[in-house]
């Protein structure tokens, strides 16, 4: 069955398996530190992957995930820390927060497009920090809300990130297939050409709160993991920052791909850890990065390897071989070819 | 469009006017209900100051924007670098005057340097602009922190300034008076410039139709770098005005984005007279909501962004499309 699979193909099925392996075996070969690190690398991939499904196949770029992140970890932290309630009613309630900020931040959202829906989402995020930051006898301020405890289950490092390696692979599998689905090509209509979608009969405000709802789906699961993991909660965590390290690990990646924002988060993780190290300027260096990835490498990670993938394909005449991989969906642009 | 739609559509304005006529007034009476009218019209002077510093930033990121369609995000960091510069102009030469003008320069060039080098190569690139815009923001805010440190401090204002005036019974700081005043007299200007002179006539005609301008042989490059400079100048010029009774802290540069993003969404992207609704109304609203309902000081301006956004999704005075 192998055989048949074009080299592209295999070669990306050997490397998927090799990293999910490498991600299974880490616990035994790195000390607790660096399993720490790759569970917040895991869990800011999977916040990174839902700011894709909207930046990257909708086209419509979200500067306030974390808004809706965040609503979810106060939800469980709430519950946590306030009430004393147990697990499941944690989780739930962190589940039913995170929904609902995102159907409010959806249906606000929804006429707009571009540059509006960005600064539509800054703000919506931005709001949600600044809530955060007044409402002290529910939230705690800048103090945040401590005394959050994971499910004795998943209560040791590695137990806990085999747990969040397992929630970031099924919800992988759950978004390819969401991009693979009818629903996820009405989706990409929507980033090629919203006018010619609405002149095919698509209600595009009714797709893009769907796609939004969707994404805001996995964006509160990982703030939900994301709260297990810090067993802390504070207002930075709604902040344009955290969204917009968000956009950055996508971009870095590879927007448009879903794989890009894993790699694009296991690098900045990699990378603020080794500078935090050494200076205390991290926010300029990720301002740097911003700017460089912007002027020079919008397609990111992913779109570089593409490339040189298929300069080499060329150079050893594998025409065929051309033509299948020029078929897929590679990386996209920030930029849709109508609005250019 | 035939004769009896204008006259419908007309109808239907008239509509909207007096029903938001009518909310005002039952708001205004409910407010009334909740407080003297000493402290009604302190919190609304509190709003409009608060509205006049709003309205330099917005207007100088909404004419950017209606020119050049650059979402200029930096324009918190530009506030904020404003009035750093204010604070050490101060303490350097102790000249209210000169710290305003100096800091607004810098400001200036600082903007000269975005757009010339930063944005130039991504030009017409809207979603990787706005980006690049954030990536800057982060940097000028954390250098500011780099250079200035991390405590509130205010920016100085002078003698003159400082101590209420008093009408009768009646005192209100002299400082915010005078930064309403300062609003109102850029405010004309602005709307002198924009409607009645040649510069005003050609930003007008390029909001409209930049290919048609630059075919007419006017050098559009250097009026969108006149433009983006002339709003960087307003941002500056805010942070100063503003630091003089807002604090100037390290992360206000976001907070204040917010609060002018509010102002465009509400008073509609690219229009002036806009800016102004927006920012007279963003300004009311916060003011009124940190006195009567404290605890949802953030709500009270998001409550209204969202009720625009379903109701009018182009803004109050903004043209759709």
């Amino acid at each position: 069955m192998l055989k048949r699979l074009s080299l592209t193909a295999r070669v990306k099925l050997v490397l998927l398996a090799g990293a999910i392996a490498v991600g299974i075996a880490l616990p035994y070969m790195v000390p607790q530190f660096f399993v720490g690190l790759a569970t917040l690398a895991l869990i800011l991939g999977l916040f990174s992957m839902s700011i894709d499904l909207l930046g990257g196949y909708a086209g419509l770029v979200t500067l306030g995930q974390a808004g809706i992140a965040a609503a979810a970890g106060y939800g469980v932290g709430y519950m946590a820390n306030r009430v004393g309630a147990g697990h499941l009613t944690q989780i739930l309630v962190g589940l039913a927060l995170g929904l609902l900020v995102s159907a409010i931040f959806g249906a606000m959202a929804m006429r707009a497009d571009g540059v509006y829906f960005m600064m539509i989402t800054l703000a919506q995020g931005m709001i949600v920090w600044g809530l955060s930051m007044r409402l002290t006898h529910i939230t705690g301020a800048e103090n945040g809300l401590t005394g959050i405890i994971r499910p004795p289950v998943i209560g040791l490092y590695w137990q806990f990130y085999w747990f969040v390696l397992g929630v970031v692979l099924l919800c992988s599998l759950a978004l390819y297939v969401v991009v693979h689905s009818p629903f996820g090509s009405a989706v990409r209509g929507l980033r090629e050409s919203e006018a010619r979608m609405r002149m095919l009969g698509y209600n595009t405000a009714l797709q893009k709160f769907y796609v939004f709802m969707v994404a805001g789906f996995f964006a509160t699961l990982s703030g939900i993991l994301l709260v297990y993991l810090n067993q802390f909660i504070s207002p930075s965590a709604a902040h344009l920052t955290a969204s917009a390290l968000g956009v950055l690990q996508a971009i870095l990646g590879g927007l448009g791909t879903l794989v890009g924002p894993m790699i694009g988060s296991f690098i900045l993780v990699a990378f603020q850890n080794v500078v935090s190290q050494y200076l205390e300027r991290w926010p300029t260096l990720m301002g740097l990065t911003f700017i460089v990835v912007i002027l020079f490498a919008q397609k990111g990670i992913v779109g570089a390897v593409s490339k040189s993938w298929y300069a080499w394909l060329r150079r050893r005449g594998r025409d065929e071989e051309l033509s299948e991989v020029a078929r897929q969906e590679g990386p996209v642009a920030l930029e849709s070819s109508e609005s250019a | 469009m035939t004769e009896g739609r204008t006259a419908e559509a007309k109808r239907w304005r008239w509509g909207q006017a007096a029903a938001l006529l009518v909310g005002l007034g039952i708001l205004v009476w409910w407010i009334l209900s909740k407080m003297t009218w000493r402290s009604f019209l302190i919190q609304a002077l509190n709003g409009l100051s608060f509205g006049a510093v709003l309205f330099f930033l917005a207007s100088g990121f909404t004419l950017i924007f209606g020119l050049m369609r650059i979402t200029n995000l930096a324009h918190g960091g530009f506030y904020l670098v404003g009035a750093y510069i204010g604070i050490s102009m101060m303490a350097l030469v102790g000249n209210f005057l000169l710290a305003l003008v100096v800091a607004a320069v810098a400001v200036m060039f600082l903007g000269l340097f975005t757009e010339r080098i930063l944005l130039r190569p991504i030009r017409g690139m809207e979603k990787p602009e706005v980006l690049l815009t954030i990536g800057l923001t982060f940097v000028l805010g954390d250098v500011s922190l780099a250079i200035w440190g991390g405590d509130p401090t205010p920016v100085p204002i002078p003698q003159v300034l400082t101590g209420p005036l008093t009408f009768g019974s009646f005192a209100y700081p002299r400082y915010r008076l005078f930064v309403l005043a300062c609003a109102i007299v850029v405010g004309a200007v602005l709307f002198y410039v924009d409607r009645k002179t040649r510069i005003g006539a050609i930003v007008r005609a390029g909001v409209d139709d930049r290919e048609i301008v630059a075919a007419l042989g006017i050098n559009i490059q250097a009026v969108f770098t006149g433009v983006f400079m002339f709003g960087a100048f307003l941002a500056g010029f805010a942070g100063v005005i503003g630091g003089g009774f807002l604090s100037v802290l390290p992360g206000q540069d976001f907070e204040i984005l917010l609060f002018a993003l509010v102002v465009v969404i509400l008073g509609g992207l690219g229009s002036l007279p806009g800016a102004v609704l927006g920012a007279t109304l963003v300004g009311l609203i916060d003011s009124f909501g940190k006195a009567l309902v404290p605890e949802l000081a953030f709500f009270t301006i998001f409550a209204p962004m969202a009720l625009i956004l379903v109701v009018r999704p182009q803004g109050l005075l903004g043209r759709a499309g």
